[in-house]
């Protein structure tokens, strides 16, 4: 995620943080049901052809979403927990 | 230590009052006070007061071990029970206070050790031992039975049932902690979730982990988490410590927090022998912070693999279907061939045998057509006017019409007489006579 103004990181990251988790768990469940298709004789060879395509395209997506994130950590305060501040995470993995 | 020194005459001597309930506030009447001759002749409140001295000074506060019997606690939140061994009792109070710091009180029959100072009650005259510290023959005895305690109680409830205990999702984006936000556990945790999920957000909702009112906070915790963080699961955790210092998580509130908690629940307390009411009760019991974040935590090389996988059988796939396709065309054709090959000896078998049949069947239709032909010749030339003619009849023929009759002959008219090798010419000469 590049940084751009405020209000569209915001908008960007949330946009992003849902496609992310999201786009992994749906992705693997779109490919599971590919791969079984592409295995039984019920299809087209034409059609075939666009499952391996459209296989292709959430691997790939899947890989750029693990390869661009980052932790993000926040924490609840106020009596309530109705407020947030963001929480540095260590950059050290040690 | 001071001396023994039971100087019933002594006077002037007072010391300073001391705060022990029951004690009498009156100044002390010295015998000399009195003016009747004979034998000094104290007062109760006199006497139960200078016994009560020479108790607190002659002993020092001490240990003593003992079986507990008829413990009872009044309202006042005060505990009175007897100490006893084989041959003696000892009577003893545990102040609300003192009584209060105990993790729990302890049962009829328990061994048990206390401390604390012999007295005497003035008021009542007895002798008692007023107790500020007591334990089990197990310095950890006392949290082990309270444990057992909640334990038992929540247990009946069903909170810890196996059916209760929920899976965990697999993929979760947002994730909820709860733990002190300057302990090592939450840099564990975070440590661990960086590592293998990075795609995660973690949302902290602080709370002490340890102390006087640490389970509380962390059940207050756990419930604002849930309603105010919007997470998928949550961690409850902390690092390792004494019993002591784990207490806050042995609590009936922290138990109540997790089971009423809609999400699941993982708790990571403590090290690995380390168990807690919220590791019975929670959905996912975690030896350490780290294995917490670790169950929590989606790995990514897995899914690398997953992936990496997924990309491998797309491909294998679709080359079984066009590999199968090949396969299903090349063996329809193989069975076309082969059953065309297979077909050919059989046509020409077939084909022989129709020209075989018709060649009989031409030669039998040939010869039965001689035979025939053969009759026919032999009857059309019995048939035949020639061997008519041969036989040696004539035919008269006018100009090519044959005459038949008498009538057709006219007297002095001219004809041929047709026979077997030629014609002659004749002439009527007379009439025809009738046969």
């Amino acid at each position: 995620m590049s940084s751009s103004s405020e209000g569209g990181e915001t908008v960007g990251a949330e946009r992003s943080e849902a496609a992310a988790g999201e786009g992994l768990e749906t992705r693997l469940k779109r490919l599971e049901a590919i791969v079984q298709a592409l295995d039984s004789d019920a299809i087209e060879l034409e059609q075939a052809l666009a499952l391996f395509e459209e296989g292709v395209a959430h691997v790939r997506g899947a890989q750029e979403i693990l390869a661009q994130a980052e932790l993000k950590v926040e924490e609840l305060i106020g009596p309530g927990g109705d407020q947030t501040r963001d929480v540095a995470v260590d950059s050290d993995d040690g | 230590m001071t001396e023994n020194n039971l100087d019933l005459f002594a006077s002037g001597r007072d010391e300073p009052d001391e705060a022990a309930s029951g004690r009498a506030d009156s100044q002390p009447v010295t015998p000399e006070d009195q003016e009747a001759p004979g034998p000094t002749v104290w007062t109760v409140s006199q006497v139960n007061r200078a016994v009560r001295k020479q108790l607190e000074q002659g002993l020092p506060n001490l240990w003593v071990s003992g079986e507990i019997a008829n413990f009872t606690q009044q309202r006042s939140g005060h505990c009175y029970f007897t100490l006893k061994d084989d041959a003696s009792q000892l009577r003893c109070v545990l102040f609300r206070r003192e009584a209060a710091r105990l993790p729990a009180l302890p049962e009829e029959g328990m061994s048990v050790k206390v401390f604390g100072g012999l007295t005497l009650y003035e008021a009542r005259g007895s002798y008692q031992m007023v107790v500020s510290q007591l334990e089990l023959s197990d310095v950890e005895g006392l949290w082990k039975l309270a444990f057992e305690r909640t334990r038992r109680k929540l247990e009946a409830e069903g909170l810890m049932d196996p059916s209760r205990k929920r899976a965990l999702p697999r993929f979760p984006r947002r994730i909820g902690v709860v733990t002190s936000p300057t302990g090592a556990a939450l840099r564990d945790v975070l440590s661990v979730a960086k590592r293998r999920a990075p795609w995660l957000r973690v949302v902290l909702r602080g709370s002490r982990v340890q102390g006087e009112g640490a389970g509380l906070e962390i059940a207050h915790a756990i419930r604002t988490l849930v309603a105010m963080g919007d997470v998928e699961l949550v961690i409850v955790t902390r690092g390792g410590g004494s019993i002591e210092d784990l207490w806050g998580f042995n609590e009936e509130a922290v138990a109540r927090a997790i089971a009423d908690c809609p999400i699941p629940v993982i708790s990571g307390v403590g090290h690995e022998v380390d168990v807690t009411i919220a590791d019975l009760v929670a959905d996912v019991r975690a030896a350490t912070p780290s294995a917490a974040a670790e169950a929590a935590a989606p790995d990514q090389q897995a899914i690398q693999h997953l992936f990496a996988n997924a990309r491998r059988r797309l491909a294998t796939g679709l080359a079984g279907q066009v590999q199968r396709r090949r396969w299903r065309l090349e063996r329809a054709a193989e069975a076309m061939n082969r059953s065309a090959r297979e077909r050919v000896p059989v046509l020409r078998r077939r084909v022989e045998g129709a020209q075989n049949r018709i060649e009989a069947l031409t030669r039998r239709r040939l010869a039965e057509g001689s035979a025939r032909l053969a009759e026919l010749s032999t009857a059309v030339d019995a048939r035949s006017p020639l061997s008519t003619l041969a036989r040696g009849y004539a035919v008269p023929l006018d100009e090519g019409r044959v005459l038949r009759t008498i009538g057709d002959f006219q007297m002095g008219s001219d004809f041929r007489l047709r026979v077997v090798d030629g014609t002659v010419p004749c002439q009527v000469s007379g009439e025809g006579a009738p046969a």
